[in-house]
């Protein structure tokens, strides 16, 4: 530790910097779009009807019984390379990273919305209210608020799961903390670095979701 | 609860410690003499790379001849490339066998046999690709091995931090990447691009030799510094060169014969 070089973190400083703006962007798009994918997922796991039951249950299983190493392979060279006729890392980091955030928030959506009382929806339903109605006006807003910690839960742990997208050379943070690492043949410099950066995110969003929890 | 959870606890530790055991009972078996353990990255046809258990590859059979050469145990650990580097320099394998090539800046950190091989960085294009040479490169996408003198070489071309060169964890991935449109080239060693052609003859791929800014590169076995085994190995290696079994292996692995003339006086 003590010939710790600086001038190494000085180098690849830039690059950092730009790997880590890869980083949220990828991770916020990836949250985003699958939230939204997540919540046709979610609902469609509580229908009734069997038919749209069966292949959102069959969808969350795959993507969170399979290693998210892996469906970043099949997306990248599986599924994006077929649709845009080459290879886009940045595209299939996202993409990936989206369709397995689905599977997880859709479960949040789930439990969430269960774990409101019948009697609440009872209740709802003898004032005459519609089913759209009771979950927009009685359900959602008292699940959302339940939901809001396993959303930062799943946010954080996409920030740290997008690392995995390097090996497709998405050039965010770790990719470039490989490069730095592979370089110099050095492994303290810019693996410190780069957990540093990537616990600064994670504590400022936390920080934030706090923040939001005490809001609502 | 608590009796279940003790039982599923126990049964875990007993099945790794099960995995280990099995695996500890295979290195035993030269534990009188000293086993040396060699590291390298077996993701890089043909020199080395996995065949379902076993490492195999021009490099695997060179170091084999060399070892016998000096009447030595030895045994080759496959841990990725990064590693490797990082292995060797601070002691924990006593060598390295990975298409190393020599450089002044490795030199600085590891200690190198004499050369063993001669390559030369190749770049692959599609058929009817409008590179001719390594600096058409510059501005095109390009794909590499991460800390290899590919690498390096086509870092000082297009500048550091420049994202159309996209550094993969293996030759493998980064072929795939060309294979899948994703870049215009991809620069390695010659005897890896002229074995993936050769295994992958539906694909219409271009090879480009430019010998005036990719030099001849010659790759050594790496040990950490100023250890004794580089002195006890050194003669061996000479040795083996000299051999016809040399020769042999490089027909084997690279379907040529070795051109000899640079390597033997070095």
């Amino acid at each position: 530790m003590a010939d710790f070089r600086f001038d190494i973190i000085g180098e690849y400083f830039p690059l950092f910097m730009r790997g880590t703006l890869y980083t949220i962007g990828i991770s916020l798009s990836g949250i985003i779009l699958g939230s939204i994918l997540g919540l046709a997922i979610g609902f469609g796991n509580l229908s009734k009807k069997w038919y749209l039951r069966l292949p959102m249950q069959g969808y969350i299983h795959f993507f969170r019984g399979t290693p998210l190493l892996l469906q970043i392979f099949i997306v990248h060279y599986g599924v994006v390379s077929n649709i845009l006729g080459r290879t886009d890392a940045v595209v299939a980091a996202i993409v990936a990273l989206a369709l397995n955030a689905a599977a997880y928030t859709a479960e949040i959506y789930r439990a969430g919305i269960q774990s409101i009382d019948r009697g609440q929806s009872e209740a709802a339903k003898s004032l005459g209210m519609s089913h759209w109605q009771m979950m927009r006006y009685i359900i959602l807003p008292q699940a959302i608020k339940r939901m809001i910690p396993a959303f930062g839960n799943e946010f954080i742990v996409l920030i740290k799961d997008s690392s995995l997208v390097a090996v497709i050379a998405a050039p965010e943070l770790m990719y470039w903390a490989k490069g730095a690492s592979s370089q110099y043949a050095r492994v303290w410099e810019p693996y410190l670095t780069a957990a540093l950066i990537y616990l600064t995110l994670t504590y400022s969003l936390n920080k934030l979701l706090i923040y939001l929890e005490r809001k609502m | 609860m608590k009796k279940a959870f003790m039982l599923v606890l126990i049964a875990s530790l007993a099945i790794t410690l099960a995995a280990c055991g099995a695996k500890k009972e295979n290195e035993e078996g030269g534990a009188q003499s000293k086993v040396y353990v060699f590291a390298t990255d077996a993701s890089y046809p043909p020199m080395e790379n996995m065949d379902k258990d076993d490492i195999v590859g021009f490099d695997i059979d060179f170091l084999a001849a060399v070892m016998e050469e000096a009447g030595l145990e030895y045994e080759v650990k496959n841990i990725g490339w990064d590693p490797l580097l990082i292995g060797v320099e601070n002691g924990e394998f006593d060598g390295a066998i990975s298409a190393m090539t020599i450089t002044d800046e490795r030199k600085q950190s590891y200690d190198f046999s004499p050369a063993y091989f001669e390559s030369t960085n190749m770049i692959l294009v599609p058929e009817g690709s409008e590179i001719k040479t390594a600096l058409d490169l510059k501005g095109k996408k390009v794909a590499v091995q991460g800390g290899t003198t590919a690498d390096t070489l086509m870092t000082d071309i297009m500048g550091v931090g420049d994202t159309s060169l996209k550094k993969f964890e293996s030759n493998a991935l980064a072929l795939l990447e060309l294979a899948n449109n994703g870049v215009d080239a991809v620069v390695a060693d010659s005897a890896v691009v002229k074995d993936y052609v050769k295994k992958n003859p539906d694909k219409k791929f271009t090879t480009i030799l430019d010998t005036e800014n990719f030099a001849p590169e010659y790759y050594g076995i790496a040990f950490p510094k100023d250890k004794e085994l580089k002195a006890l190995l050194d003669p061996a290696v000479k040795t083996v060169l000299a051999s016809d079994k040399y020769k042999e292996m490089f027909e084997k692995w690279i379907g040529v014969e070795p051109d000899m003339t640079r390597l033997l006086d070095m």
